[in-house]
């Protein structure tokens, strides 16, 4: 309904953006069935620490009490642990998976919060104009004005880190852009005909806003949710890697920090959850890049 | 009428600034712990609690009603008293003062990087419009986008210093700001949070550029004959220009902020970013309130420079 077949026809066309969209559906598949099939991510076993990944291996001296001599060794990545294991043998995979849950949670539940309150606050700004348009746009400007991810930091620490506030903190504050969107989207909806007919036949206002102009206005919505979501995404990693994630979760940003202090040795525990957060954020702008450019006539 | 136009956006900052020390207030008074138990527990043993406790509350005038606390600490917070910092024994408005700067240097060289860079990429890839150099443009750029600048900072360690040993990363206070040694080890800091900007940078002046080309005034300037760099500088450029002035004033306080405190933290740059991070972990709690309020005076102060720069730099826009 929203997306056409001809803007399938466009997205297929877009390489980057369907290679993007497979990633993101593997991703999902990965972190929902995911846990039941690997390690628990918090097991420790101190006998396999600092396995390198499979294909990898390093040189490891430990000094030997009985010959007095430092003993240097090679280790090779098993497919045991086929992403390697970080300095107390959790296995780096199953790591990888919950963290690829954390942020897929992080980021859709906070974005769909966000758009939610910029759609209906975008909607009933432009629909019933006036003084409300005018206070609700004042509303917005000092939203978008006030410096809400520093409070939130301090949130975070005074509080204790939480996912549920993580959340729920950047959903509320994270509207803005959406509304202004969808105000003028609207704006513009609803001088034309069709809606003036629906008027003109008795519709009531909810009728309108949620039959005529909410759907309207989705291909817009659905562009700028798929780009909000990458940087919701590397908000939630960034607090985890300043050590004010939810200790009670495994997320990349976590496993990352824990990687920086080990770097000279087990380079993979820094590099793994990285690339992994890298390459989601660039799914998520191929494919809604691809999204614009097939929903959108205007862009170029 | 441009001047009423500023004088309400001065309204705006103050309102909002007022409203983010009195949130600060709030997150500091309604949450777990009064300050006291903070302090304390970072006294270690050999203390008499109830002793220190009643010094601490007399001495912050936590005894006193809610409303006369707020004054207090909104007037200790306007006379620049920020309070103590227990973890490096300084008054917090001290530690600040010595440690502005080195964040203010990183900021300001990366800018200059990113701004150069951007620019000139930018102009190449619209005047190339559809080359190749053009798609390799754009698809650095979706890289440079989308990598996490704290996994970048990371890696550029683990390539060019852990490996290559090409650039040591210390940052010796003890020398000068400036000296060839700490620009030295300034060097992967300023890629690590330069290149994300100078990826959006040069896709706005990119897509900025193309608008202008196809502009009248520039088939006039052809037609008569204009050299095409002239054309190139002068005409489409000069009018591409004013947007990204708004868009490096929108990041100044968006990307910069967050990324230089992350920077700082990898690269251990001493500056407010990394002081913060050092007070989440030993619970210095007036060190981490006073990073976030100047955090958000910075993007305030930001945010209301971009909107009066605006209204001076493009005669087109009229306020009433």
């Amino acid at each position: 309904m929203i997306i056409e077949k001809h803007h399938r026809e466009k997205i297929k066309k877009n390489k980057p953006a369907v290679l993007g969209l497979l990633f993101i559906i593997l991703l999902f598949v990965t972190a929902i069935l995911g846990p039941f099939l690997t390690r628990d991510p918090n097991e420790i076993n101190f006998n396999d620490k600092n396995l390198p990944p499979v294909g990898f291996s390093i040189e490891q001296s430990m000094y030997n009490i009985k010959t007095q001599e430092l003993e240097v060794t090679e280790r090779k990545g098993s497919w045991e642990h086929p992403l390697g294991t970080d300095d107390r043998g959790r296995d780096m995979l199953a790591m990888l998976v919950s963290g690829a849950r954390v942020s897929l949670e992080v980021g859709f539940l906070a974005t769909g919060i966000a758009i939610l309150i910029g759609t209906f606050i975008g909607v009933v700004s432009a629909y019933f104009g006036g003084w409300l348009d005018n206070a609700l746009m004042r509303f917005t400007d000092v939203i978008m004005t006030f410096p809400f991810f520093l409070l939130l930091v301090l949130i975070v620490y005074m509080y204790g880190p939480n996912m549920v506030f993580v959340i729920l903190a950047i959903g509320l504050t994270g509207w803005t852009g959406a509304a202004r969107l969808v105000r003028s989207e609207v704006l513009s909806l609803r001088t034309l005909d069709f809606v003036t007919a629906s008027k003109a036949l008795g519709a009531s206002d909810p009728h309108i806003i949620l039959r005529h102009l909410v759907p309207n206005t989705m291909s817009s919505i659905i562009v700028i949710a798929t780009l909000s979501i990458p940087g919701v995404i590397l908000a939630e990693a960034a607090l985890s890697f300043i050590g004010l994630g939810d200790p009670a979760l495994v997320s990349w940003g976590k496993v990352l920090n824990a990687g920086q202090d080990s770097l000279v040795t087990t380079w993979w525990v820094a590099v793994e959850p990285g690339m992994i957060l890298f390459l989601t954020v660039l799914a998520f702008n191929f494919l809604g890049d691809g999204l614009r450019d097939a929903l959108d006539p205007k862009s170029e | 009428m441009k001047k009423g136009y500023i004088a309400e956006r001065l309204l705006y900052t103050l309102i909002i600034a007022w409203g983010v020390m009195t949130a600060t207030f709030v997150i500091l008074r309604i949450g777990p712990g009064s300050p006291a138990d903070r302090y304390i527990a970072n006294l270690g043993a050999g203390h008499n609690v109830t002793q220190v406790t009643a010094a601490i509350e007399t001495r912050y005038g936590l005894d006193k009603p809610l409303y006369e606390q707020y004054f207090e600490y909104m007037g200790s917070l306007l006379r620049g008293d920020w309070g103590w910092s227990f973890s490096t024994s300084m008054p917090v408005i001290e530690l600040i003062k010595t440690h502005w700067v080195y964040s203010f240097q990183l900021i300001l060289l990366s800018s200059i990087f990113a701004i150069v860079l951007g620019i000139l990429i930018g102009i190449y890839s619209a005047v190339r419009k559809g080359t190749k150099a053009d798609y390799i443009a754009t698809f650095f750029s979706f890289i440079g986008i989308s990598t996490p600048n704290f996994w970048l900072g990371i890696m550029l360690i683990l390539i060019f210093s852990v490996r290559l040993g090409w650039f040591q990363t210390y940052y010796d206070t003890g020398l000068s700001t400036f000296s060839l040694a700490n620009l030295k080890a300034l060097v992967l800091p300023v890629v690590t949070l330069g290149t994300g900007m100078v990826a959006g940078y040069s896709r706005y002046v990119r897509s900025s550029m193309l608008e202008n080309l196809r502009r009248d005034f520039v088939r006039t300037a052809r037609a008569k004959g204009l050299p095409e760099h002239v054309v190139i500088v002068k005409h489409v450029f000069r009018n591409a220009l004013l947007p990204v002035v708004t868009i490096f004033m929108w990041d100044m306080s968006a990307i910069v902020f967050g990324g230089a405190y992350l920077t700082e933290v990898i690269f251990g740059i001493p500056g407010l970013g990394r002081i913060s991070f050092n007070a989440i972990f030993a619970d210095d709690y007036a060190v981490v309130v006073a990073v976030t309020l100047i955090g958000a005076f910075v993007t305030l102060l930001f945010n209301l420079v971009t909107d009066i720069a605006y209204t001076q730099l493009d005669p087109r826009i009229k306020y009433d």
